[in-house]
């Protein structure tokens, strides 16, 4: 991908506006599908108290890839995560979506799972999947096809008419995918969305989300707290250090796919899983 | 599914002949209570324990409201509407106000303490400048009960509007919502039952106030009435107008009620029993 990023990035450079150039039929037009971190700082400041949470956060992700963002609790994840979803504007740095800048929620660039799968509790599982429609004026045919799209594609298309508090934790996650899937946006980004499951429910999900990924051929940037699960699902692994959060490596995890369970006890696993560890720890 | 099957071993709700037995036992209890009212109010004054006058038996009270019914119906009419009024500006104003305060920070900081403050003024006590200013019609009355039902529902509502999950506005942030679509779509849904709740206590004030100012000075309404039989010493027309007041305030209770038990009952047991079981 260094090509494309130094294209996108030149592009910026002289021009300010990075789409003036890159049309459709242009090579970097496939940075479309890519997602770009340059030079980028965080630091809070609340009640004149400053706390810096990432420093020097400069990466990118290529089209249809799966990585995971992990790293010591309070190390900046979730601040991350809200600057790529553009709730948060970094104090520093760029973020790029598709050779554009991203410097507020785009659902049709980047779509959001967050951890409590935050359904709106008085609107059916259709409803809340339609709600990104909604908000953009799309009519109501065409958000009730979608919306159902997107809830066949997580197989609770027999749900649609339930309320959230009708369903499981795990059922309830699958909502929420459908509804950051449903404006069909390149890239997905989840902030530990299956640590509110039990163990089971949870490599459940994992399995199902891989399929998800597969078939909807999204650009997954997922934050977990659990190394097994960043390692049996990804095709990277960003590892971060304690606060201030800073990339201390990036690693490939080359396990074949599809994956499967047994795949854990392999001793390439528990390789990657021990030098992920180390990392962290040190 | 192993864990969509745990969801449906999970024993909904108590037990329910045990709840049910409670609740019966509770309503039977509360008609009791009511009956035994009814009855003393007919059976005291009849066997003379209190003067006629303190309390006129309930058939004459009665009586007197089915003689004089279309002098009632048009007093009644004239405080429905002024309640009606009241409520739109009260708990119309104040629910939006409240939301927006609630769900501001800045605003909230600012402001929330000094409508707090103004709580604790007597706003009675200002009714004959409102009189002065608005005169002796329905204006004066709208205005009064307007703004003594306002504050506690601007109060009760931004108390609830904070409250709210901010996760949901977060959620809705990154779907692209714009400040209004938020306040719209998500605080406002979500503040539904603190919404009623404020609703039911402004509306009560509300009646309150339309009435209190009716009894005070002016030319209609129930509370007019109220205390032109009292000068007159008409104790079964007062009493037929208590009668009215009161159904007036407990019908407009129960209505809200109603909407909240609907509000509640929608995501409620009954549907919850209508899931299909998950066979994926
Ligand atoms: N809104 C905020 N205001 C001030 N400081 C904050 C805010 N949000 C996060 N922080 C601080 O920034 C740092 C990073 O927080 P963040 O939630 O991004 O970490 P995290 O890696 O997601 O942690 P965890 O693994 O526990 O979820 C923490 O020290 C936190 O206290
Ligand atoms: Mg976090």
């Amino acid at each position: 991908m260094p090509r494309m990023t130094e294209a996108a990035a030149s592009i910026r450079k002289r021009h300010g506006s990075p789409m003036s150039l890159v049309g459709p039929d242009h090579p970097a037009a496939d940075a479309g599908k890519t997602l770009e971190v340059r030079d980028l700082d965080h630091t809070y400041s609340v009640n004149g108290k400053t706390t810096q949470a990432l420093k020097d956060i400069a990466f990118d992700v290529s089209a249809g890839r799966f990585l995971s963002i992990v790293g010591p609790s309070g190390c900046g994840k979730s601040s991350l995560l809200m600057m790529l979803a553009g709730l948060l504007t970094p104090s520093e740095g760029v973020i790029a979506v598709g050779g554009r800048p991203l410097t507020k929620p785009d659902p049709t660039r980047v779509g959001v799972v967050f951890q409590d799968a935050s359904l709106f509790p008085w609107l059916t599982a259709r409803r809340n999947v339609e709600f990104p429609l909604f908000l953009r004026g799309v009519d109501k045919a065409l958000r009730r096809e979608k919306a159902e799209e997107a809830l066949a594609l997580v197989g609770l298309e027999r749900f649609a008419d339930s309320l959230p508090h009708e369903l499981s934790g795990g059922m309830k996650q699958r909502v929420s995918i459908a509804r950051g899937l449903v404006q069909d946006p390149p890239i997905l980004l989840m902030d530990e969305p299956f640590a509110a499951l039990d163990e089971q429910t949870r490599i459940t999900m994992g399995d199902e989300l891989l399929r998800i990924w597969e078939k909807a051929r999204k650009t997954i940037v997922f934050v977990t707290h659990g190394l097994s699960e960043a390692i049996y699902l990804s095709d990277e692994v960003l590892v971060l250090s304690g606060r201030p959060g800073r990339i201390l490596d990036r690693v490939v995890i080359d396990l074949p796919r599809p994956r499967s369970l047994d795949m854990m006890a392999q001793p390439r696993f528990a390789e990657l899983r021990e030098a992920i560890w180390h990392m962290i720890k040190a | 599914m192993a864990y969509d099957q745990s969801v449906t071993q999970v024993p909904r709700g108590r037990d329910a002949s045990a709840g049910m037995s409670l609740e019966t036992k509770a309503r039977i209890c509360r008609y009791a209570i009511i009956a035994a009212v009814i009855a003393a109010w007919e059976i005291v004054p009849r066997l003379g324990l209190v003067p006629r006058l303190f309390l006129p038996s309930l058939s004459s009270t009665l009586a007197v409201l089915a003689a004089q019914s279309g002098d009632f119906a048009i007093q009644m009419l004239v405080t429905l509407q002024e309640v009606a009024m009241a409520l739109v500006f009260a708990c119309g104003f104040g629910i939006l106000f409240g939301l927006w305060v609630g769900s501001t920070l800045t605003v909230r900081k600012a402001l929330l303490p000094v409508v707090s403050a103004l709580f604790a003024v007597p706003l009675v006590v200002l009714y004959p400048l409102f009189t002065a200013w608005f005169g002796i019609g329905s204006a004066s009355k709208v205005v009064f009960a307007s703004v003594y039902g306002l504050l506690p529902t601007v109060l009760g509502t931004a108390a609830g509007a904070q409250t709210i999950d901010r996760q949901l506005t977060q959620a809705a942030r990154s779907m692209g919502a714009t400040r209004l679509q938020q306040i719209l779509w998500v605080t406002l849904p979500a503040s539904v039952p603190t919404v009623l709740a404020s609703f039911r206590l402004g509306g009560a004030l509300v009646i309150v106030g339309v009435v209190v100012a009716e009894m005070m000075m002016s030319s209609a309404g129930i509370g007019f009435l109220l205390s032109k039989y009292r000068t007159q010493l008409n104790s079964p027309g007062v009493f037929a107008a208590i009668i009215l007041i009161l159904a007036l305030a407990i019908g407009f209770d129960l209505a809200v009620q109603a909407i909240e038990r609907r509000w509640t009952a929608g995501g409620g047991r009954n549907k919850a029993a209508r899931r299909p079981a998950d066979m994926s």
